[in-house]
């Protein structure tokens, strides 16, 4: 393996792509564009442009990095399904990394995570020298009083440190899952509200 | 042009994962080298019908994983392909994008050719995989989510002749199973049960037979038997086996009958054209139903046309007919580039006036 590894990330957990490429230490690209919606069409020419002022193209990246939320649904999908393409037909490992944790990075463990879940609700995760699962909660004010927060950051922000993490994941070498979407939240989902029949001999 | 070509086709527009490898030498039959397709019958099994929501986590995934058994079932690599074909709609939106994104990371890291398939386009050039079909032909598309006839013209022509104006046959035989206490997928259950019944018990309508054309109506047909299962849930405090068996067969009859008839006017259409070898195909997961499948076979040979059904794991969703349909729109020199849209509505005849939907997300049919 490559001394200097070089990785790209990138997060379309909200209304944005985001993207940055990390060449050993050093973030080398990185760029951030807004936008409600459009980021399945955006998506791919826009980790184009930052490869390309990176000066690489897609056959030179030794790692991916993909913000995997929780967020918008359908961003983090968008997001996790090309890293999953581009991992497989590059042939190179794709590391889902969560807002909950990249936020955290640098922060002394454990803390405490959070992450607006919309409808005055909130995503939150222990991180620790174990992690705690992520949980969604309506009140954050009286969660874990005793343990520091990791400060709240906008996720189009977190793709350098999502580089970060995945340089130093790669560099244990061992074998990951692939990549999923952190949803926390489950599907919308009601069973069906007429009961059925009862069936007679 | 008559080089081979070999395309990775990719399906995720309902509740089947699917991916397949076809190969096409110009001249030659076409040749399905592999074809996975991983359903989610369980995951929705509880809530009485496909979950949106549901259905696209299961394809964001699980299609990866279906595209590395597809190729290597193949024993081909993505390196020995010449494009990736995805199915870029109609469909759940959630799932049609999670196919798209896949296509798209694959076919950047591969440095392939991308082409978005549609989903109806793909069954309606099923024909022409399974049985080398020759232009025109006419076929009736009729799944769970479709239910029209198509003048199939070329590879990109397609005239509708006339479709359901509400609900679909494959919903309708999936409300039916639920209304009936059977499991889902309704159509093979509902067809099993119907062995056993009495097609004439029941007396239900046969809705848009009095007026000429081709357009169909199947939600009155789930009402009208709702309102007998009422009357016997009443009379009986429950459903007797041999009702229930009764009432399958008495739907799948009306069922049945109307899509005889409109295929009936539909061919009579088609042979205006006076093609040499007339041909009438269906495809859709309904058309596995035996008894549909056998009356649309005595209506075709009433006009001398061949009856095509492609074999059953080609008519209900797969992505064969999405790589298939890729071929055959590489070699009308299609390309789509990575910013091709996923499309939740795409009616394949644009010129014909919208069935169903409006508004902002345009026609659906």
């Amino acid at each position: 393996m490559r001394t200097d590894p070089r990785i790209i990330a990138f997060d379309t957990s909200a209304a944005h792509c985001a993207a940055a490429v990390l060449v050993g230490d050093a973030i080398v690209a990185e760029r951030r564009e807004s936008m409600a919606r459009g980021q399945a069409e955006r998506l791919m020419p826009f980790l184009e442009e930052v490869l390309a002022e990176a000066g690489f193209g897609w056959r030179d990246l030794d790692a991916l990095a993909v913000g995997v939320g929780p967020g918008n649904f359908t961003g983090i999908r968008i997001a996790v399904s090309a890293a999953r393409g581009l991992a497989l037909a590059l042939g190179v490992p794709a590391f889902g990394v969560s807002t909950l944790e990249a936020q955290a990075e640098g922060i002394a463990r454990p803390c405490l995570s959070l992450v607006d879940a919309r409808r005055g609700m909130s995503y939150a995760q222990v991180l620790g020298a174990q992690d705690g699962p992520p949980v969604i909660v309506d009140d954050t004010a009286g969660l874990h009083p005793d343990l520091p927060r990791a400060p709240i950051a906008d996720p189009a922000t977190l793709t350098p440190t999502m580089a970060r993490i995945a340089a130093a994941r790669l560099a244990t070498g061992a074998a990951l899952a692939r990549p999923a979407p952190l949803y926390v939240r489950a599907a919308d989902a009601a069973p069906p509200r007429d009961p059925a029949p009862v069936i007679l001999p | 042009m008559t080089k081979t070509l070999t395309v990775l086709g990719l399906e995720s527009s309902c509740d089947d994962t699917a991916a397949a490898v076809v190969r096409h030498r110009e001249g030659e039959a076409p040749e399905i080298l592999s074809s996975v397709v991983a359903g989610q019958t369980a995951l929705h099994a509880d809530f009485g019908g496909v979950v949106p929501e549901i259905a696209a986590r299961a394809h964001t995934e699980k299609l990866d994983l279906c595209v590395e058994e597809a190729l290597s079932e193949a024993g081909l690599g993505l390196d020995e392909l010449d494009a990736i074909a995805v199915t870029a709609g109609p469909g759940l939106i959630g799932g049609v994008l999670a196919g798209v994104m896949l296509a798209k990371g694959l076919a950047a890291g591969a440095g392939l050719p991308l082409i978005g398939v549609n989903h109806l386009a793909g069954h309606a050039l099923t024909p022409r995989l399974t049985d080398e079909a020759t232009f025109p032909y006419l076929m009736l598309l009729v799944s769970g989510g479709h239910c029209q006839f198509l003048l199939v013209k070329g590879t990109d022509d397609f005239t509708r002749l006339g479709g359901t104006i509400d609900d679909a046959p494959g919903e309708a035989f999936d409300k039916t199973a639920k209304l009936l206490a059977l499991p889902q997928p309704g159509g093979p259950s509902v067809e099993a049960e119907a062995r056993n019944g009495d097609p004439r018990r029941f007396a239900l309508p046969r809705p848009l037979l009095d007026r000429p054309g081709c357009d169909m109506s199947f939600s009155g047909l789930k009402t009208a038997l709702l309102r007998e299962r009422d009357k016997l849930l009443e009379r009986d405090g429950g459903l007797h086996v041999q009702d229930r068996a009764d009432l399958c067969a008495s739907f799948q009859a009306a069922v049945s009958d109307v899509l005889a008839e409109k295929s009936r006017r539909a061919l009579a259409e088609y042979m205006t054209l006076s093609p040499v070898r007339p041909i009438f195909a269906v495809a859709g997961g309904v058309s596995a139903n035996m008894t549909i499948r056998s009356a649309l076979d005595t209506v075709s040979a009433e006009f001398g046309a061949t009856f095509l059904a492609p074999p059953l794991k080609l008519c209900t969703d797969n992505a064969a007919m999405i790589a298939w349909g890729g071929i055959e729109a590489f070699r009308a020199g299609r390309r789509d580039d990575m910013t091709l849209q996923a499309r939740p509505r795409w009616p394949l005849d644009q010129s014909a006036q919208p069935m169903l939907g409006s508004g902002k997300k345009g026609a659906k049919a």
